[in-house]
Order: C-alpha cells, then structure tokens, then sequence
C-alpha cells in the first residue's frame, strides 16, 4: 500500500509558494504546481486550484507581483516574482517555521525517550 | 501595514469586477491548458488528458468561487447586494418610502435641532479647561438671589486658606464704556481681578494678563481686547499689543487679546476686559462704599462642593460679624457648579423640551415600525420563497436591517437638513436669555449625534418586522392569520397614544400656565403707553447735577408733545423688577420702636414726576396724587401702594401720618395718597410692597437711567420718532430706546410662551403621527378581516354594526392607551411643577381635556379606514376566497 498523502498544512502554503518563487525565479501557477508535485515527490496533495487564492492573497499582502508574459512553450500566462518585502517575509516565516519544526521534533524525539 | 495594504487591495477589487474575472478565467484556462498537455505527452488521448488535468486542479467554479471571496469584500458586497435589493424596494413602493423617509424626518428633524440648543445647556463642556472643577460661591440675601460676595471679604477669603487652588472674581453686569476716538462707539467692557484669566486657565491668543501693579489707583489704564472686537476694529492686527486706544477719553493700552471662545463666566456680554480695581473699597468702613463682586474659584483635584462647602464655612461665619445683625438670618453662604450658576432655570426647560422631542422621535420610529410590519406583511410571500431557497434566519434578519438602517439614513439625512431650519426657526422665535443659544449650530457635534439617533432608532424599528420568520406554509398562497403580528401592531399604536398624551397634557398644562400669566392683572395701563429709556454715558455726565440738568431740559421740552394725553418720568418700571429698594426695617414711624429683628423684607421705591399715575393708569385709592408744587425744594411728600400701607397701618388711615427711611435720618415724609398695588417683580413672582417719591430737581446720587412714560391714543410711530429728535436736540450721543409699554410686558412672558409653543408643537406632531398610526393599522385590519366581514354581512350584520364592530376592538388598545398615557402624565408633571404658574400640575380638566383632544382623533383616524369595512360587498368578499 503506498504511503497515504499529505494535506497541505494549513498556512504552510504561503511559504511553499514564496520559496519556490525565490528558487526559480518568475513562475506562472502551472510551473508553481509542478515544482510543489515535483519537490514532494508526489507525496503532497494538493488541488492545484487551491493556488489562486493562496497567490491572490500574497498580492495583496504585496509579497508578491505579477504580470502576463509567454510560457516556454509559447503560452499565455501570468508570471509570478517576489518582491522586496516578500524576499523579508520568506526570511521570517522560514525561521519561524524552522524553529517549530525543531520544537516539534523535540517534543517526538523526548517522548520515545521516556 | 500588511493588514491595511491588504484592505486597500481588497477595497479596489470592488471597482473593475467584469475586467478581473476575465483575467482569472484566461489563467485557469492556461493552467489547465499546460495540465492537459503535459497529460497528452505521457500518453493519454485527449478527452482523457483533459479530465485527470480537471481532477488534478480541484473544482474549477470553486476555485473561482474562493478566488472572489478571497479578492473582494465579501461582508461589503452582501451590504452593497442589500442595499441595492433596498433601494429597489422603495423604489417600487415610493408612497411608503416617503410616508417613511417623512416621518424619520420630522423626528431626527426636531431632535437634532433641540439637542443643538440643549447641547451648550446641558452637555457641552464650558470653554475653560478642567470647567468641571470650576465653582460659583458667594452668598445669597433677601435683595439679591444670585450668590455674591462683598469687596472686603473677598479681599480676606483670598488670602486665606481656601479649598480652591485659585479664587477670582469679576464685576457683576456689563458696564458701558465708549470707545472715544475717530468714530466712536459704545461698548461693553467687563472687569475682572488679575487672578481672573490664570484661574479659568485661559491663554491670551496674544498679548498677557494683568499684573496686580495694574490694579492700583494712580497705574496706567491697561485693557484685553476680545477676538471679536479685535477683529472688527483692528482688522485682527497682530501688531496690536502695545498700542494704546482712547476709553472714556483716557488713554489705554491694549496688552493682548482674549481667544476666540472667552466667554465671561457669568455669560455677560464683554468688548474689552479692564482690571477690577477694588482700591479702597476692601476696607471695612462703613462710610466707604464697598462693592457687590461675583466670585468663582477653581478646586484643588478631587475636592467636591460637600468638602468644600464644609471648608468654607468658617470664613463665612466670620464675614458674618460685619454684617448688620438684623439681616444675618436672612443671609446664606452658596456655591454650585459653573455650569449651573450659567444655565440657572434654564435647566428644567431644557430637558422638558428634549425629552418630549425624543418622545416624538419614539412615537415618529413606532410609526416607522409600524409601516415596516404592514410591509413585512405583503412580502411574507417572497420571503418564504428566500427562506426556502436556503436564505438563513440571519441572512433574512440582515437584509431587513440593511433595508431599515437605509431608511434611518436617507430619513436622518433628511432630518439634518430640517434641523437647521428648525434651529433657525427656534432661535428667532426664542426670547432673550436663553444661555448660549447664538452659538447653537448644526455642527460636527449634532451631526455625530444625529447619525448616532439615526442608526438608534433604525435598528429600533427594525427589531419588530426582523422578530418574525416566515413560515414555509406562506408558500401555498393563503393569507396567514398572523395574529401576533396585529398584536405587535397593535401594541405599538398603543405606545404611541400614551406617549402622546404625556405630551398633550404637559402641553396643556404649559399653555394654561402661559395662559394665567398674561391675564394676570397687572394693576396698570399697558395699552396705548410707550415708554422711552435713556441711558446718559457716564463720562460724559459724571455728576448728578448734569444729569438732572439733562433731563430736566428734556422734560421742558417735551411738555409740548402733540397728542398726549400724559408725560411721565420715572427711574424704573413695573412689572420688571430693577426698582430701588431698601427694607421694611428701614422704615421709621413716629412714635414706633423699629423693627426688633429680621428686615422684614423688601420694600421697593421710585421717583416718579407728578404724570406718572395718570400715564400708566395707576388708580390712587385715597388721598391724592403728586402735584407739581410737591416738587419744590421744601416738600416733602411720599405715597404708599396698599399692601405697604396695609402693612405699616394695617387698618388706620395713614393719611397725613409721617414717615421716614434709610439710615441717615433723611427727611420726614407725609403720607399724601395711597396708590393701588402693581405688579413690580416680574408677572409670576409676588409684588413686593412699594412707595413713590416726587421726582426733585435738588436731589442727590447717580440717576442716569431715566424712562419716560407717554400715554397717547394717536400714532405712537409719530411720537417716538418725535421723543428721539427732541432728545437728540439735547445731546446727539445719547441713546433711546423706544418700546411700546405691552411690548415690554409681553418680553416677560417670551420665556414661558416659548416653553410652551415648543411642547404644543411637539405634541401636536406626536398626536399627528399617533393618528397616522392608527389610521394604518386599522386599514390593515379591515383588509385583513374582509372575508370575515363579508360572512358576517351575508349573515346579516348591518354596515353600522360592522363599523361598531371594528371600532369596539380600535377602542380596547385605544383606552388601554389613554390609561397608560394618564399615569405616564401623573408620573411627568412634576417635572414641570418648576414652570407653571398658578396651574396644578395633576389639574384634572386638563387632564380631562388632553384625554378627550387624543380619543376624539384616535376614533376619528380609526373612523376614515374603517368606513370601508362597512361598505365591503358580500359577494366580493366571498369569491375573493
């Protein structure tokens, strides 16, 4: 039996979008998917509609910018890049999120031991 | 930041929708575009790609659905959505909009515009910085109701441990002085201790205040110029301080300005601000004259008038030992709030007549209600279509409110632009002495208050119609019996009639009172009387003899005036009070010890020339009246009014009997006559006892205000006009101030008749929209009842039997109405007990007469819908089923 999916955390989604951004540079949400399938390994579910309103709000959180461009095979599509203060965003969800896992991981780590 | 950026992007997504949702639907359509192909490229036929690509992305619609939710205000869309529906649904019923809108109107109309006055009355803070630790103190006696304090002890409480941070006072009144200069002009000048702007922490906009150097004698004469008085005759200049202007033909120098809001705390009327000099008059001697001052102080924090009241006292014990023993038990130690040393009998009226206005605004949102029930009734169809379709209770409930809170604004916005009508209205009809009334305005601060009543009584009237949900059953077609909704209706029309008839019998009661105040007989002539007042500026008539000179002159001339039946010439008026007075203990009678203790009160006096009586139509009810030769050096003769020659004689004849008062041994005076009692204290309050002397040309002291008397059948406009010239043959600079006698008396009423007038409005609209009520309510009853009615035709009920029928059930809540309204008047009539004149406040006739006022318009607004139940046709009514 394969190893059941996980759900996209609640909030993670926001960071999973900025880091892809700052990896790849400019994206349109075809290509943000794919990366998010690709890196996971397929072990993240996602409804990739769920990514339009989850871009829609870094807009107006202003962390992110877009405008239409061509896709690499000729397509029109609307490209995503990130912005100065999402760059700083990206930063401090990060570490936030880094310091959690660490708690977490701690807590899993000290509960086995007892 | 990122929260209000968000806002801001969510707020513009609101305009330009059509443009956006294009957008999206060409990036999910290239999203899915890419899916598809990448599908095709692993192998999948097409129709196959295409669905794993859907399958992949989740719901196309719903993640529309979220991007709109997520891009735009929702809340503010459904508002928007809500709004629209509303506005459509007024549209379409445009009468009940306008009966609706009209009605909010009238009642935030009125509201506002009473609250812009009461506002400065009641709740507005006073212009001073911390104005609720500043007090008004001082001590009251039987000539002078005003608490006030004398010079000396002013002087020595000052200097005293005190519970006040700081003590101050000013000179009682206004006292005119003129500005002698290129174009002068007279002013009114206000004087204050130099303590007095540090006290009411007011900051000169420039320029300082007084020193204490500036208070002696023999100082340079030094003035504060008010704002406005800057600004009209200075051009507002800014180089002003320093410079010197002519006062009283002596030269003074401005050394500031007062701000714009300084307002004297006895709400007299200031030009220019001098320093209150005292000098000698704080010396406790009895031969030099001490003066009356008005004293406030500012409390240290947290002291309350009980403390400080407490504290006082034993300064005020001690002030006591130089008052003259026979008046100490009459005299009291006061002290109140600024505020209400400013409004006084302002007060009661003000919340008398803000309370009836929201009571009309009550009845005006009951009316609203009302309307809103009778309209819920018709829409119950498409409600439960709404209901049925998913909307929830709170949705229904929303969409009510929004469509209730769009009528409050379009009708508040209506009633702002009434209210300053009304305001302009109240103002010129309103008399003299209300306190602040000019600075009343529709400002940002009425305007706050009328949204905020707006907003009130939206939700108010919209609670009734959002109580109710309609029940799915609705939707078959038949007509729902909603019995508890009539009875809500019902119920509400009879709040309004009781509200009603607490102000119809408090308006009753205030036209009754109004109504004994002008008849109340006045012991004199009013009609075909004018009266004159001179006023002669001090600096130009400084000593009594010029003053005389001047009027004597006068009357020389004025003997000659065509048409006048008499000339008189008085130092003061009835009815007003401002005669001189002194006290019956004053009085020495040959042969009597005085007066063992006690004043024995107030007895009043004028100096009247021998015209007076016959002018004003005095009756002389035994002796006779002054004659010319009662004028001459040697004579000295003195007439009684019959309550004072009641009380010195009782029943003697005081005839030729002697008299003399005052404390230094004047002349003994011979009774010559006895006049008829006048009313000489205002209309309401009682007649103090009086006497008359002959108006002599050798006599002493200030007369500088003089009234002439002039009893005249013809063309007054002709005389005064002739008064004015002759006066001004004499001295161009003196003003005359010309008024017909009923004029004068008329101006005491002004205070009640506007009281009055006001409460008679408001009642008038409250039984007005209560009328309108029941007239709605019973045209929805009969309609609601035609089937029932025709059935009872059919069976044989006659049309009067059928009106009985209606009319009987009208009448249950009418009266249970009308009962509630009589306790509810019994219960606020005391409140006006303050205000009435010779009326009982619980007067039954009256009573009776608001009943039988409200019930005859009640019946007769239930009478006009109801007729149309007795001409219901039988056979209509039945197939209507």
């Amino acid at each position: 039996m394969p190893p059941s999916k996980a759900e996209v955390l609640q909030g993670t989604l926001d960071l999973i979008v900025l880091k892809t951004l700052d990896t790849l540079g400019p994206l349109h949400g075809y290509g943000i998917a794919q990366r998010i399938q690709q890196v996971s390994e397929d072990l993240l579910h996602l409804n990739q509609g769920t990514l339009y309103p989850a871009l829609l709000r870094l807009g107006q959180r202003g962390w992110i910018t877009s405008k239409w461009g061509v896709s690499e095979n000729n397509r029109k599509a609307k490209f995503y890049s990130l912005t100065k203060s999402g760059r700083k965003q990206l930063a401090v969800e990060a570490g936030s999120w880094e310091r959690m896992a660490a708690v977490i991981a701690r807590m899993l780590t000290g509960a086995e031991g007892a | 930041m990122g929260r209000l950026r968000t806002l801001f992007a969510r707020l513009s997504a609101l305009f330009g929708k059509r443009h956006m949702d294009a957008d999206l639907e060409a990036e999910l359509r290239a999203h899915l575009d890419m899916l598809t192909e990448k599908n095709v490229g692993r192998g999948m036929n097409v129709d196959e790609a295409r669905r794993t690509a859907m399958r992949a992305f989740g719901g196309v619609e719903q993640t529309k659905e979220n991007f709109r939710r997520q891009r735009g205000l929702p809340f503010l869309e459904t508002l928007l959505q809500d709004v629209r529906y509303g506005l459509r649904m007024l549209a379409k019923n445009p009468g009940f909009a306008v009966v609706a809108v009209l009605t909010l109107a009238v009642g935030i109309g009125a509201t506002s515009a009473v609250f812009s006055v009461v506002d400065r009355i009641l709740f507005r803070s006073l212009p001073y910085p911390q104005d609720e630790r500043l007090v008004s103190f001082g001590v009251t006696a039987p000539f002078e109701s005003r608490e006030f304090i004398l010079s000396p002890d002013y002087v020595e409480w000052r200097n005293r441990p005190t519970p006040f941070e700081a003590m101050t006072s000013v000179y009682p009144g206004t006292v005119d002085c003129d500005l002698t200069e290129h174009n002068p002009v007279r002013m009114i000048c206000g004087q204050a201790d130099a303590n007095f702007l540090s006290t009411f922490r007011i900051q000169p906009i420039l320029g300082r205040s007084f020193t204490r150097d500036e208070e002696r004698p023999n100082a340079p004469r030094v003035v504060l110029l008010s704002y406005g008085f800057w600004r009209a005759r200075f051009a507002g200049d800014p180089q002003i301080v320093g410079k010197s202007i002519s006062l009283d033909g002596r030269s003074t120098l401005i050394i500031g300005v007062l701000p714009a809001d300084f307002e004297m705390p006895t709400l007299a009327r200031a030009d220019l601000l001098l320093p209150l000099a005292l000098n000698e008059s704080t010396v406790r001697d009895p031969t030099t004259p001490q003066l009356v001052l008005r004293a406030f102080a500012r409390f240290k924090p947290g002291v309350t008038i009980e403390q400080a009241v407490a504290a006082m006292q034993p300064l005020f014990l001690e002030s006591l030992n130089y008052v003259p023993p026979q008046f100490r038990r009459e005299v009291s130690f006061r002290m109140r709030s600024l505020r209400d040393r400013q409004v006084q009998d302002a007060r009661a009226s003000s919340w008398i007549l803000f309370g009836a206005v929201l009571a009309v605004l009550l009845v005006a949102c009951t009316n609203v209600a009302n309307l809103l029930l009778a309209r819920a009734a018709g829409r119950q169809r498409e409600l439960a279509v709404r209901a049925a379709l998913g909307a929830t209770r709170g949705r229904l409930a929303r969409q009510n409110l929004t469509e209730s809170l769009l009528l409050a604004v379009v009708g508040g916005s209506a009633g702002c632009w009434l209210a300053n009508l009304l305001l302009r209205l109240f103002v010129s009809i309103a008399p003299q002495g209300i306190p602040r009334l000019e600075q009343a305005s529709v400002d940002l601060r009425v305007l706050v208050f009328t949204l905020g009543v707006s907003l009130l009584s939206g939700i108010l009237f919209a609670l009734a119609p959002a109580l109710h949900t309609p029940a799915p059953e609705l939707l078959m077609g038949r007509e729902s019996r909603a019995t508890g909704r009539t009875l809500l209706r019902q119920t509400l029309v009879t709040a309004q009639i009781a509200v009603s008839l607490i102000l119809l019998a408090g308006a009753g009661l205030l036209l009754r009172s109004l109504w004994n105040l002008q008849s109340v007989p006045l012991g004199m002539e009013t009609e075909s009387v004018l009266t004159a007042e001179i006023a002669l500026a001090e600096y130009r008539y400084p000593r009594s003899a010029q003053q005389l000179a001047f009027f004597r002159d006068l009357e020389a001339r004025l003997q000659r005036v065509p048409g006048a039946t008499s000339l008189a010439m008085s130092d003061s008026l009835p009815p007003s009070g401002g005669m001189q007075a002194s006290f019956l203990s004053s009085i020495e009678i040959p042969g009597r010890p005085k007066l063992a203790e006690g004043t024995g009160g107030m007895i009043g006096y004028r100096f009247v020339t021998p015209g007076y009586f016959p002018a004003l139509g005095v009756a002389i009810a035994r002796g006779r009246g002054f004659r010319e030769d009662d004028r001459m050096p040697g004579e000295n003769p003195v007439i009684l009014s019959e309550a004072l020659a009641k009380q010195l004689f009782s029943n003697e004849d005081p005839l030729g009997k002697q008299l003399r008062f005052g404390s230094d041994n004047g002349p003994w005076r011979t009774i010559v006559g006895v006049a008829a009692n006048v009313k000489n204290n205002g209309l309401a309050a009682p007649a103090d006892p009086e006497f008359y002397l002959p108006w002599k040309d050798d006599r002493e002291g200030y007369f500088r205000i003089v009234h002439l008397i002039v009893q005249t059948p013809i063309n007054r406009l002709a005389i005064a006009q002739w008064i004015r010239s002759e006066a001004a043959a004499i001295d161009p600079t003196v003003p005359v101030t010309i008024e017909a006698m009923r004029q004068r008396v008329g101006k005491l009423a002004a205070r009640p008749k506007f009281n009055a007038v006001l409460l008679s409005i408001f009642a008038g609209l409250g039984v007005l929209l209560a009328a309108i009520g029941i007239y709605g309510v019973v045209g929805f009853l009969v309609a609601q009842r035609t089937q029932e009615i025709g059935i009872r035709m059919a069976l044989g009920a006659s049309p009067p039997a059928v009106l009985r029928m209606i009319l009987s059930h009208v009448a249950r809540w009418v009266f249970a109405g009308a009962l509630l309204g009589l306790a509810g008047a019994w219960l606020s009539s005391r409140v006006l007990e303050s205000l009435l004149f010779e009326v009982r406040a619980h007067d039954p006739w009256l009573l009776g007469l608001a009943v039988a006022i409200l019930l005859a318009t009640a019946f007769f607004a239930a009478w006009l819908p109801a007729r149309r139940a007795m001409r219901v046709d039988p056979i209509v009514a039945l197939r209507y089923e």
